[in-house]
């Protein structure tokens, strides 16, 4: 395994489609070969059961510090009350911000995320904001908070898959502390992002299960230049997690 | 038998390869896909150069010895001369399904010509094939509107639903004249798909076609083959059906 192989986006739990157990993750990254994995909640406990899916984050990276890195949400929705529910998860070590605007019903640029994305900044965490149709978070509204918090470290989940993707590079170059995850915007795609960006903007995520984490490692294997896999698969995200170059 | 329902003649094929699918087709070999549904790329772009990509598709068809199956494509825009260029693609140049792509092409499927369109492929046995997943002219909700008002046709939601409409396309698919290309939904989403709707009105695609690599035919029949679904179901999906679709079954 390769040391500092890290996923950022891997929905741990069961609900509906997510299947995803703690060994069952294990075992697919002990395959593929990747060291650790940002751990997200499925959708229900993004939207309606925050907490919920925050502690059990929290539980399961303690249990295993060496593979799961826990991200931490709250419903933008809920005002000063999400405020404090990721600051307490933040503080209680949580790594990343995850906002899911489709889930949790508002759009990504909305004024009530400000105040989410300057809790993440002041813990140094980054935030994970999924992006595409139906249109609740586009390239674009990410890059307003992302020009909004220069301070913060915005990650466009998904790069707006699949129709948003003429805006992915214009967006990106337009906010220097915006940077592309890879999943479901498909390797042969994302390589293309980064040729034109540099390698050093993006960040490799399954979003197993509902794609195979092995499956989707092997392909962006095959597809990236060694070069940008040496940052691609790692090192990016964990500079942005706050661990430095490894 | 693999036959991919989705495909494109690109223009980047065209602008280094002129008419010539000898390349193209080198790519569906190495991945041992038999057949393909070919579409036009130029066409959907710009409504100019529609009926020369429509003729252009069917000329690259017929230099590839059956093995590619063209499709052709009208701007409803453009009216009357609309539904005489579909009539053409169907009686002159053998299209064998009409694609749309609304957002691209810039019209919603509530308009009048487009309903006549949507008739023509009924009365010619052609399917209808969308890019659907995207609002707001490209969902399946809007087919599956469609699949209610003009029954004697067939459509096919060509992408379905996408990665984020899934669901939508699911239950358009619950209309009997609804058919779901796999080509873009997850794994976990094609697995679903798999396990609910019909099994006779699934299909595989892989948009392969609008660059020059094939990367994401080989992902997407990876992607497939991937899935938990069974592999009698994975046949017939990527095989029987999409020659019943095509009405090529014996």
């Amino acid at each position: 395994m390769r040391a500092h192989t890290l996923d950022a986006y891997v929905v741990l739990g069961v609900d509906r489609e997510y299947d995803l157990t703690e060994d069952a993750l294990l075992r697919a990254m002990d395959q593929a070969g990747v060291a650790r994995a940002v751990v997200a909640a499925p959708d229900r406990q993004l939207a309606v059961a925050e907490r919920e899916g925050n502690d059990a984050m929290l539980a399961a990276a303690g249990r295993r510090p060496d593979r799961f890195v826990p991200s931490c949400t709250a419903n933008p929705w809920r005002g000063e009350a999400a405020v404090d529910e990721v600051r307490r998860a933040l503080g209680a070590g949580a790594r990343m911000v995850v906002l899911h605007p489709a889930v949790q019903g508002v759009q990504a640029n909305d004024e009530l995320v400000w105040p989410l994305v300057a809790a993440a900044a002041r813990a140094g965490a980054p935030v994970y904001v999924h992006t595409g149709p139906p249109g609740h978070a586009t390239p674009w509204m990410v890059v307003d908070l992302a020009r909004r918090f220069p301070e913060a470290a915005l990650i466009l989940g998904h790069c707006g898959a699949t129709d948003l993707w003429n805006d992915v590079v214009p967006a990106a170059r337009a906010a220097e502390n915006l940077y592309l995850e890879s999943s479901l915007a498909r390797p042969f795609l994302f390589a293309g992002y980064l040729r034109e960006l540099g390698a050093g903007r993006g960040v490799m995520g399954s979003f197993a299960p509902l794609n195979d984490l092995g499956f989707e490692w092997a392909r962006m294997r095959e597809v990236l230049a060694p070069e940008a896999y040496a940052q691609v698969y790692g090192p990016t995200l964990a500079g942005l997690l706050g661990e430095g170059r490894p | 038998m693999i036959v991919d329902c989705h495909t494109h003649w690109g223009m980047a094929w065209t602008a280094r390869d002129g008419e010539d699918p000898a390349r193209w087709l080198a790519e569906l070999d190495r991945l041992g896909v038999d057949r393909a549904v070919v579409m036009p790329h130029e066409g959907i772009r710009r409504l100019d150069r529609c009926a020369a990509d429509n003729d252009r598709v069917a000329r690259v068809a017929r230099r590839a010895a059956g093995r590619l199956l063209p499709a052709a494509t009208a701007w409803p825009q453009a009216g009357t001369e609309a539904l005489a260029e579909a009539r053409r693609a169907i009686e002159m140049l053998g299209a064998r399904a009409l694609k749309f792509h609304p957002w691209m092409q810039g019209f919603s499927t509530a308009e009048a010509v487009f309903g006549e369109l949507c008739a023509l492929a009924g009365e010619k046995g052609v399917p209808v094939v969308f890019h659907d997943g995207t609002p707001c002219y490209a969902l399946p909700e809007q087919v599956g509107g469609l699949a209610r008002r003009f029954p004697a046709t067939t459509f096919v939601l060509g992408h379905g639903g996408l990665l984020w409409h899934w669901r939508s396309a699911l239950a358009a698919a619950e209309r009997p004249n609804v058919w779901v290309c796999l080509c873009g939904p997850h794994q976990r989403a094609i697995e679903r798909f798999c396990a609910q709707a019909d099994p006779d009105r699934l299909v595989w695609g892989s948009d392969y076609g609008f660059g020059l690599e094939a990367s994401c035919l080989d992902y997407r029949l990876a992607a497939l083959r991937g899935a938990r679904v069974p592999e009698e179901l994975q046949a017939r999906i990527l095989g029987e059906n999409a020659l019943r679709l095509l009405g090529l079954a014996e």
